[in-house]
């Protein structure tokens, strides 16, 4: 038996059934996995490893573990989509921790959450004083949202009665110096512009830039290859390798 | 177009790997007259019960020759287990025929094939 032919051909399998089966799982987000989806995670990835590298038992049994766990979780995403009330045993749901600035004490116990733990994520979110928060919500996937009172919230142009223009989202038009054709038709404009708006930034040709976007306010921003900065800031804080 | 094959790639990446991880059960059958395992079998049982013991060892070799070829084509669809259990029997078996103890290599013999039908299976 060629045991090194054996795990590449294993390894392939594996990693292509992962890859099918995570698709199909869908985009749910590191941030947004609950406790249950990151142990299934976990199990889903060591039975595709057992199926590399066990040779002992055949690739076939895994990959029905693998097949099997991966049908379940979809089958639990289809009930917690289509039934509430099964989405809310599964997943659980948000608790409040912090109401009209106190803390649920009793819920936190409940919770199996510390006073501290609390304090941890509302620094996470920016915030170093309880005096700040009206709301606290901690979420099914252990993030924690936060209101502020009112007097702490930021000030926004609707506050000060001004009108602001939609700034839409970015599109590229140059990346690693080739221009996005496509996407300049887009956005209704055509290379002679593009030159144009690069000349004020002393841009003669394309190459030269390594970034040029244009959001629907008509903005531009550049970032060229030669950004004529000789030294950049060291934010590291204590002296590496590097 | 492009649904169908958002579709089709998977589904026939998944059939491609679902006959690699059973390719034991077909690629074990004989594909010519030197790979014929249960037929090598077959042949030694007979000779070990009539103890013709020279022909029984000509036809270990080729057993063992046979088994050799199989076993490049088997390994991706069996375990290290199942191989390694019938590599065992055949080992043991040319230890009784060199022995030339009967009931030994009866044993043997019929414990190859009982691995032999299993592998893959």
């Amino acid at each position: 038996m060629n045991e090194e032919l054996v795990v590449i051909v294993r390894a392939i399998i594996s990693f292509f059934t992962l890859l099918i089966l995570a698709r199909l799982l869908g985009k749910e987000q590191i941030s947004q996995l609950s406790f249950f989806d990151y142990v299934l995670g976990i199990t889903i990835g060591s039975i595709a490893s057992e199926a590399t590298v066990d040779l002992s038992s055949r690739a076939w049994t895994s990959w029905i573990g693998l097949i099997v766990w991966a049908a379940l979780a979809y089958l639990m995403q289809v009930i917690t989509l289509k039934w509430r009330y099964a989405a809310k045993m599964i997943e659980g749901e948000p608790t409040i921790v912090i109401m009209n600035g106190k803390i649920m004490d009793k819920v936190l116990r409940k919770m199996k959450f510390r006073v501290a733990d609390v304090l941890e994520l509302l620094r996470n979110q920016g915030v170093f004083d309880l005096n700040e928060v009206d709301y606290a919500i901690l979420e099914s996937n252990g993030s924690l949202s936060v209101l502020k009172k009112s007097e702490n919230l930021p000030l926004t142009p609707k506050d000060m009665k001004l009108e602001v223009k939609q700034t839409g989202i970015s599109t590229e038009l140059i990346y690693d110096g080739i221009i996005i054709e496509e996407n300049l038709r887009q956005m209704n404009k055509d290379r002679k512009w593009l030159m144009n708006q690069l000349k004020k930034y002393g841009i003669k040709d394309a190459s030269e830039a390594l970034l040029v976007t244009l959001n629907d306010a008509g903005s531009l921003y550049v970032d060229k290859y030669d950004d004529n900065i000789k030294k950049v800031k060291d934010i590291g804080d204590y002296k590496g390798p590097f | 177009m492009r649904k169908f094959l958002v579709i089709a790639i998977p589904t026939a990446t998944l059939i491609v790997f679902v006959l690699v991880m059973h390719s034991a059960r077909f690629l074990k059958k004989p594909l010519g007259q030197d790979d014929d395992i249960p037929g090598r079998l077959d042949s030694m049982i007979e000779f070990v019960n009539n103890e013709l013991w020279d022909e029984a060892n000509n036809d270990f070799k080729e057993l063992s020759r046979a088994w050799d070829k199989v076993l490049a084509r088997v390994q991706f669809g069996s375990g290290k287990e199942e191989i390694y259990q019938l590599d065992t029997s055949i080992a043991r078996l040319e230890g009784a025929v060199v022995a030339k103890d009967k009931a030994g290599a009866l044993m043997e013999l019929y414990e190859v094939y009982n691995h032999w039908e299993e592998l893959g299976n």
